[in-house]
């Protein structure tokens, strides 16, 4: 009877998320792995194919540099977005009069989808800083940004990181604001310095908010899609293109489904796989108060 | 056409807009109970597409039988992107319109043998379009790509655009134009330029045949093609050097080149640029009392060179009717919807009449037209399809995506990221293994 009772009361919270999880997000997912298998090319399939369109995946150069780039992009996108957020955040929650202005102004970079800022951004680099460097005579924006492959990484990183750090600063506002002022009150009476109190105090109180903000930064640097499309579109040469536009381009541009989808098998371990190191990792440095 | 390859073609407001449908009706049309919804993906291409909205809104009210409704799609995104997720869900457009992904759609379309819009075609314009033995699709309109020139600049500098029938007397041309104060030529850095257009220059003239052409293709595929060793390849990539040697502006990769040279040609700072005919509503936009001609990219020192004396036309796209999830109703509304675009006077009027008027500027390939563009470079076209001196669109046989690698090859040769030779292997590498599309074999 009792547990009867439980049983009813999760159908009734849990029935339609759930069904509507298992609709729109399992199952394409199943189907997805399924269709790895078989030859499909976008429309129907006839048979299985075992391995072969991993095998074939593996193989492609064009899949290990993207993935070599992506690794690049991930890697100081998570620490500069990372920095610039936690220093935002050390920022507005400081005692300054505005602080509540600056949160709003620096979250909404966060507001404007990706393709949009993409776009804004192309105009900055192509065009805006090349007529001002002709004008001005810097020689650092000359030629645009996006026409070259290194300068069009940092192109991408800055963009990156402007549009995502005001989400994660208010990840780390979250946390700094949590810490509870006597431990703060304490350390201060205890004669620690500002620095040795965020080092020592406030760090290791708020790393829940390191470990949240590093495993959506981390997870984000692998799925970037949109960002890269508007921004880059993977030019020049096709050098810029992160793991997910090349899965994309290998499916839908190539035609080539059943390598497409599983790159994109793949790319879902590897990104599972990246996040769970991740987060023990983080894990371990939180403290318990 | 700017991106023939890219699914060039839709809009959300103007898209909508179509479904509305004048109510009168004319006495002459046959009448219909109700009014069958015929379905098209995007529409031709996205430079013109207000004038074909406006084609299928006077058609809807040119009778009772059927509502043409073109539904948006993403333009960012290529017509197997778009065209994957509606046959998914069982909601296939009745009129799809692409060049490249035929072999994908052949086992899924009408085939177009027999019908009347078929029989008006000359079979050269059909042959990208069959698969085996089935018609895939009917053309839309030529186009035409080569040298570009503004006839203002040639004719101060002296230099016939007729008379240029060999690279050296290219380089000539192009001295005479610098002397005169000029740019020399637009050599665009431009991915879908390079990969596909400036290509076909090698394709097409890499043999006699067709089919000779379609074996180069073969080669590519197998592995056993070395483009270093061909003659022609050698022609191709000495005009390539020309062409940048002469290019009047920095390679630009960013999506702002187009624009620009298009700005360039028309005020006069470049004499010439490798580009096609979709560009002539551009130029003539930015400056309309100049002419804009076409001339052939010469490759070769041969002056008897056909490919030296022939601009490359083909078809930028067909139309292609679902044969798997609509009913016979929307077929034949899909049919008779092209059928009066392209026969009867008013749909003609919509086809070849000129921009400004609304018209979508294009060159007739059906027979009977009474309706014929008026501008100097579409005048020019028909004067090089009428003599016969036209290279073949071999670029409509690249596998899906080919063109892509192509472009960021030409790209990195543009910039002296690579040499010749290495610009030849990255062509071989490119499409090694690749599916025999051009030959009909599935993927």
């Amino acid at each position: 009877m009792h547990h009867g009772n439980q049983l009813k009361k999760f159908l009734l919270f849990a029935l339609i998320p759930l069904s509507i999880f298992t609709v729109v997000l399992l199952y394409p997912f199943i189907q997805g792995m399924y269709l790895t298998f078989t030859n499909w090319n976008g429309f129907t399939h006839d048979k299985y194919v075992g391995l072969a369109n991993y095998t074939k995946s593996l193989r492609d150069p064009a899949f290990w540099v993207t993935l070599r780039f992506t690794f690049k992009y991930v890697v100081v996108s998570v620490i500069t977005i990372n920095a610039v957020a936690f220093g935002l955040a050390l920022l507005v929650t400081s005692k300054l009069k505005s602080s509540n202005i600056f949160r709003t102004f620096l979250f909404i970079p966060n507001l404007i989808g990706g393709v949009i800022l993409g776009v804004i951004w192309q105009f900055i680099f192509n065009t805006a800083l090349v007529s001002l460097s002709h004008k001005l005579g810097w020689s650092l924006f000359s030629s645009s940004w996006l026409g070259d492959t290194n300068t069009a990484f940092w192109a991408l990183i800055i963009v990156t990181t402007w549009q995502a750090s005001g989400y994660m600063m208010i990840i780390y506002v979250t946390g700094l604001i949590s810490i509870e002022q006597d431990v703060i009150e304490a350390a201060r009476v205890d004669g620690a310095s500002a620095a040795r109190t965020l080092w020592s105090i406030k760090m290791p109180l708020m790393a829940q908010a390191f470990t949240i903000s590093i495993f959506l930064t981390l997870r984000g640097g692998f799925m970037a899609y949109d960002v890269n499309l508007a921004l880059t579109g993977g030019g020049p040469y096709r050098t810029t293109e992160l793991i997910a536009m090349h899965i994309f381009q290998d499916a839908f541009a190539f035609g080539n489904f059943g390598t497409g989808q599983s790159k994109a098998v793949l790319l879902f371990f590897l990104v599972a796989a990246a996040a769970l190191v991740q987060v023990t990792i983080s894990k371990r440095a939180e403290v318990q108060q | 056409m700017k991106k023939f390859t890219k699914f060039g073609a839709l809009a959300l407001a103007a898209a909508l807009s179509v479904s509305v449908v004048a109510a009168t009706t004319p006495a002459s049309a046959a009448t219909c109970a109700t009014k069958t919804k015929v379905t098209m993906l995007g529409t031709i291409k996205v430079e013109i597409q207000d004038q074909f909205l406006a084609a299928v809104k006077d058609y809807n009210a040119s009778q009772s039988c059927y509502t043409v409704t073109s539904i948006p799609g993403d333009a960012k995104l290529t017509f197997l992107q778009n065209v994957t997720p509606l046959y998914a869900a069982k909601n296939a457009p009745t009129i799809m319109y692409a060049l490249q992904e035929i072999p994908d759609m052949a086992d899924k379309v009408m085939d177009w043998k027999g019908t009347k819009l078929a029989s008006l075609v000359s079979p050269s314009l059909l042959a990208a379009a069959t698969v085996g033995t089935k018609l895939v699709g009917v053309p839309s309109t030529a186009e035409a790509f080569g040298l570009l020139y503004n006839k203002k600049v040639l004719d101060k500098a002296g230099v016939d655009p007729t008379k240029i029938n060999t690279r050296s007397s290219l380089e000539v041309a192009l001295r005479k134009v610098k002397a005169a104060g000029a740019g020399g030529v637009r050599f665009s850095s431009i991915w879908w330029s390079l990969g596909a257009h400036f290509t076909n220059i090698y394709f097409a003239n890499a043999g006699a045949t067709h089919e000779d052409r379609l074996k180069v293709l073969d080669g590519l595929s197998d592995g056993t093609k070395a483009l270093s060793k061909d003659p022609v390849f050698q022609n191709y990539l000495a005009t390539f050097a020309l062409l940048n040697k002469y290019n009047q502006a920095k390679p630009n990769t960013t999506d702002t080149e187009y624009d620009l040279s298009v700005a360039d040609l028309a005020s006069g700072k470049a004499a010439f640029w490798f580009m096609g005919n979709w560009a002539e509503p551009n130029l003539l936009t930015a400056s309309p009392s100049t002419d804009f001609g076409i001339m052939p990219l010469p490759i070769s020192q041969d002056p008897n060179f056909a490919g030296n004396k022939s601009i490359s036309v083909g078809v930028p796209g067909y139309f292609m009717i679902d044969n798997t999830q609509s009913t016979a109703a929307e077929r034949a509304g899909a049919m008779d919807f092209l059928e009066w675009l392209y026969t009867t006077p008013a749909g003609q009027q919509h086809v070849a009449g000129p921009i400004a008027d609304g018209g979508m500027n294009f060159i007739p390939v059906y027979k009977g037209f009474t309706v014929s563009p008026k501008t100097y470079m579409a005048k020019e076209i028909s004067k090089y399809v009428v003599a016969g001196k036209t290279l073949e669109w071999i670029n409509t046989y690249y596998p899906a995506g080919g063109q892509d690698l192509y472009g960021a090859s030409g790209q990195k040769l543009m910039a002296g990221k690579i040499t010749g030779d290495q610009y030849a292997t990255e062509l071989q590498n490119a499409w090694k293994g690749s599916v025999k599309t051009w030959r009909g074999v599935k993927k």
